[in-house]
């Protein structure tokens, strides 16, 4: 007699988001991508559907500081440091799904561009490469505001996915996003009750629930990935099982989160019995990504071109029914 | 030690109080009873009072930079070196007459919840038996008390008869006095009776009783006709112990910080209730010794106190009472108004969190006999609630803290005169409230903060979260201590000051019924039951009568179930007292009734915390278990 596998029966799936929008949808992508969509736990083929694949953003970041290590910088390039338009391309080249743009240079400390300037920017990078494009601020709020609603304004039909709405300030972003068809980042401190009041909070802005993703702030390998996947796996069962104000698609901001880390970037010399740092940098920013999609997460934002490269393959033999 | 004067406005009353000597114990010489509820630690700012003469030292604490610029003082850190001194002690620095919740249904819930259960089996505490006895002669000469025993072995059925001290004195001069003819009161046991007083002939009067709730917040009395099982009277105050801390942990650590605390903490409610009793004995005119036995329902903590027993080991982990069943004492023990020798009987507690209070109320509800399962919470500062049928029964205490009864608001006060308790706020921000007595509004009381919260997120001043929005009026404004949104402008205010909501208000009762209402779900969860599954919910304490229901819901402090589930009992607590003092039968009952209810500990594991956390937001962050709740 045959094993009866046993499977497991949700009352709903993870709704799907459509990024970028093509010509006859009335943008200027070469394609729209659709996130999410699972009816069952990550890859759980034999159980129900993942009609979508994860897909990998890369990091175009209109202001590169100190902080970037030097072998990351070379490995991308170093001529398209500084050059957001040119590196776009570039991230075609290396084979990701859609750009991650970072507008750092809106901080007045890391650049002070006006938000005329980050908009301007930002159509340069659409305009240099027809990938769809996830948009996020600086990160300083007093700043991000106005950015991100000059930036949704200007990109008015592309599909883009805009963030970071927070709890403290989500309004302004909401009305940008809502206004101009794009979708929009509900990102909530590693707190389950947290990101579903957030996105009740942007819901009742009448935003649809299929144009938030949900981010869940995810750490690196080493610092508590553990506790950030217990949180994204409670949250996507709960979603399946039935709680609507969780049922949205999850993005993780994988490079930013691993290259914090000094295992990614300290030097060969002052921990040669880590290996060489050029190949223990991006298996640590891979590694940390593979844990995210098994929390389910739906679209990874990377740096390193060879961490992509290798993620991407991994993704799709994890697609393999 | 020298003595100063101070001269306390507007009255003017003239008390001398030693050097040294605080203006908080200037009050209390005077009788006045300031709003203290840090207990004079000089945190709560509440006591603020103004120097018109003469000098005072200190005074410093946490007083608001308006107070500070009007040259007001805290009465509990002011202290007085030498006199004397004018002191104005304001109307909104006092608490006033409280307004204690006193009805009269409690006939109708034990017929509705009680039919004949106790009806054939009367077994009442007191008996008042007129008794003729035959006089005495030289053949005949069994002694006066062994006379009357053999009558009323015959009369009362029970074999053994015993005498009070101070009523065997007074027999042989009694029994003479009508010839031979007496009437005797009995405090009665199984197969066994107490005579504790004996009047000279044939008195028609019937013996008294007094069922008493004890409350943390507010102490109600009620006078009992223990022949009829009449209520005579009722009356209510508030307890005096609120100067020494609002919630129970607060009056513990009195007892502990201040000399002979827990002695001081006892008396000042002794005084309470004596206060309270002599009032109904004036009105009634009816004098103490008439009154043989008092039933106390009161959390444990308050027992404690009340009794004079050590408490401070209630507070600690793993939070440890002296005892869950208390003796029966004498009233002279304890300088209680009724007859000297009458006995007190304290309902038992199930835990140190949950009490007699709710054991007395479970007793009222009935809840222990319904196949269907029943939920009764009380929600005062404890917030103890009870579920469960004739199978099992389990309770729990969610420390929902004073926010419902006004304590941490910073305009929250009780319901007393001149306490908003319903307001309304429309589309243009026009505050329009109905205040208790409609008086001058000097504060907000619980059902005006439920109220409160409600018509706040209705009118979108607060969101979902309880942050205050920007919104086009001059009533939201920032205050020393973030946004506030002015309810009362200070021109139609009883106090002279805006009255305000603050976005750490509306913090604050958040946390408060998100407690209550975990609770609720962390019971439900413990025993695996859906909200549908109760059948019934009783809503007791003295906040429960002017609970607005629907906003109670809308806010996600109470499940989103249909009104006709809901019951509002009232005190339950005094209620159950009576109920309970009219039968020993019925007391003993308590008795199981808390030997039966399983503790469930909220703080052992996370269960609590994880609900309390969903539920800190309005209605709550699962929105789905408030389908009524209008976007």
């Amino acid at each position: 007699m045959a094993v009866q596998i046993l499977k497991e029966k949700y009352a709903q799936p993870i709704r799907t988001f459509k990024l970028g929008a093509t010509a006859e949808e009335g943008g200027t992508r070469c394609c729209s991508l659709a996130i999410g969509g699972e009816g069952t736990l990550p890859f759980q083929h034999y159980e129900g559907v993942n009609p979508n694949k994860p897909i990998v953003a890369m990091e175009v970041n209109t202001m590169i500081d100190l902080d970037w290590n030097e072998n990351l910088k070379n490995a991308i390039g170093a001529q398209y440091i500084g050059n957001p338009t040119e590196w776009a391309k570039y991230v075609k080249e290396v084979g990701a799904d859609a750009i991650y743009l970072k507008l750092d240079s809106a901080d007045p400390d890391k650049g002070n561009d006006s938000p005329e300037k980050c908009a301007q920017l930002t159509k340069d990078v659409l305009a240099a490469c027809d990938l769809p494009v996830i948009v996020a601020g600086s990160g300083n709020s007093e700043v991000d505001e106005e950015v991100l609603m000059a930036v949704a304004d200007a990109t008015k039909g592309e599909n883009l996915l805009i963030g970071f709405a927070e709890t403290e300030h989500y309004k302004s972003l909401v009305a940008a996003c809502l206004g101009n068809g794009h979708g929009i980042i509900a990102r909530s401190p590693l707190d389950i009750n947290i990101c579903k009041q957030l996105n009740i909070l942007i819901s009742e802005m009448n935003m649809p629930l299929e144009r938030i993703v949900i981010d869940p702030l995810v750490s690196s390998v080493g610092y508590g990935i553990e506790y950030a996947y217990s949180i994204m796996e409670r949250g996507r069962i709960g979603a399946l099982t039935g709680d609507k104000t969780l049922s949205m698609p999850m993005i993780a901001t994988v490079g930013f989160e691993s290259w914090r880390q000094k295992e990614a970037w300290s030097n060969t010399e002052d921990f040669p019995q880590w290996g060489e740092q050029a190949d223990r940098g991006p298996a640590w920013e891979a590694v940390t990504a593979a844990a995210c999609l098994q929390g389910g997460v739906d679209i990874l934002c990377m740096r390193h071109p060879v961490a992509i490269k290798s993620i991407k393959r991994q993704i799709d033999a994890l697609m393999v029914k | 030690m020298e003595k100063i004067q101070v001269i306390i406005m507007p009255e003017g009353i003239n008390v001398e109080v030693e050097k040294g000597s605080t203006l908080l114990d200037a009050a209390n010489a005077a009788g006045i009873t300031m709003k203290t509820s840090c207990g004079g630690q000089g945190t709560c700012g509440r006591c603020a009072i103004k120097v018109l003469n003469g000098n005072v030292q200190g005074g410093d604490g946490n007083l608001s930079k308006a107070h500070k610029a009007e040259g007001y003082l805290l009465a509990c850190t002011a202290t007085v070196d030498q006199g004397p001194v004018t002191v104005d002690f304001p109307e909104s620095s006092r608490l006033s007459e409280h307004q204690v919740l006193l009805d009269d249904s409690v006939d109708d819930i034990i017929k509705e919840n009680r039919t004949d259960d106790f009806e054939d089996t009367e077994a009442p505490f007191v008996r008042k038996v007129q008794v003729t006895l035959t006089e005495p002669n030289l053949m005949e000469n069994a002694s006066d008390f062994a006379r009357l025993s053999t009558e009323l072995r015959s009369i009362l059925e029970t074999e053994h008869i015993t005498i009070s001290y101070d009523a065997l004195k007074t027999l042989p001069l009694k029994v003479r006095e009508q010839n031979w003819q007496v009437t005797v009161t009995c405090l009665m046991q199984e197969d066994a009776a107490e005579i504790i007083r004996v009047e000279a002939g044939l008195v028609d009067t019937p013996p008294y009783g007094i069922a008493i709730d004890i409350g943390t917040t507010t102490i109600a009395v009620a006078l009992v006709d223990l022949a009829t099982g009449k209520k005579i009277h009722q009356n209510g105050t508030f307890n005096r112990q609120a100067s020494m801390g609002d919630d129970v942990i607060s009056r513990i650590v009195y007892t502990e910080e201040e000399k002979d605390g827990l002695k001081e903490i006892q008396d000042v409610v002794l005084e309470t209730i004596n206060g309270l009793l002599d009032e109904v004995y004036d009105e009634e005119n009816i004098r103490p010794e008439e009154v043989s036995a008092m039933m106390v329902a009161a959390n444990t903590t308050m027992v404690h106190l009340f009794l004079g027993i050590e408490p401070k080991f209630i507070r600690r982990e793993p939070y440890i009472p002296a005892s869950a069943q208390f003796p029966v004492i004498k009233a002279k023990e304890l300088g209680i108004h009724i007859h000297a020798d009458g006995a007190i009987y304290c309902f038992p507690a199930v835990a140190s969190y949950v009490g007699g209070d709710i054991i007395s109320g479970a007793l009222l509800t009935g809840l222990e006999k319904q196949e269907e399962f029943w939920l009764f919470i009380d929600i005062g500062t404890n917030g103890e609630m009870v579920l469960g049928n004739s199978d099992l029964l389990m309770c729990c205490a969610c420390s929902a803290g004073p926010a419902f009864e006004g304590g941490g608001i910073t305009f929250g006060m009780r319901a007393m005169a001149g306490a908003i308790e319903k307001i309304v706020i429309d589309d243009d921000f026009k505050v329009s409230y109905v205040t208790v007595n409609n008086a001058p509004a000097v504060g907000i009381c619980g059902s005006g903060l439920i109220d409160c919260l409600f018509t706040l997120r209705k009118a979108g001043i607060i969101n979902r979260q309880g942050k205050m929005q920007q919104v086009d009026t001059d009533r939201m404004r920032q205050g020393e201590e973030g946004p506030e949104f002015v309810l009362v402008h200070a021109a139609e205010s009883g106090i002279g000051k805006d009255i305000v909501v603050t976005e750490a208000d509306v913090e604050n009762l958040i946390r408060a019924k998100a407690a209550v209402f975990a609770g609720i779900r962390v019971m439900l969860n413990k025993m695996e039951l859906p909200f549908e599954a109760i059948s019934k919910i009783l809503i007791g304490g003295g906040f429960g009568n002017y609970l607005n229901l629907k906003d109670s819901i809308q806010i996600g402090l109470l499940p989103d179930l249909p009104a006709e589930y809901y019951d509002f009992i009232g005190n339950s607590s005094l209620k159950g007292a009576y109920m309970a003092l009219l039968s020993r039968k019925v007391f003993e009952h308590s008795v199981e009734l808390g030997r039966g209810m399983t503790y469930l500990e909220l703080s052992d594991g996370n269960e609590f915390y994880d609900e309390y956390v969903q539920a800190m937001f309005l209605p709550h962050t699962d929105m789905s278990l408030f389908p009524s709740v209008e976007d």
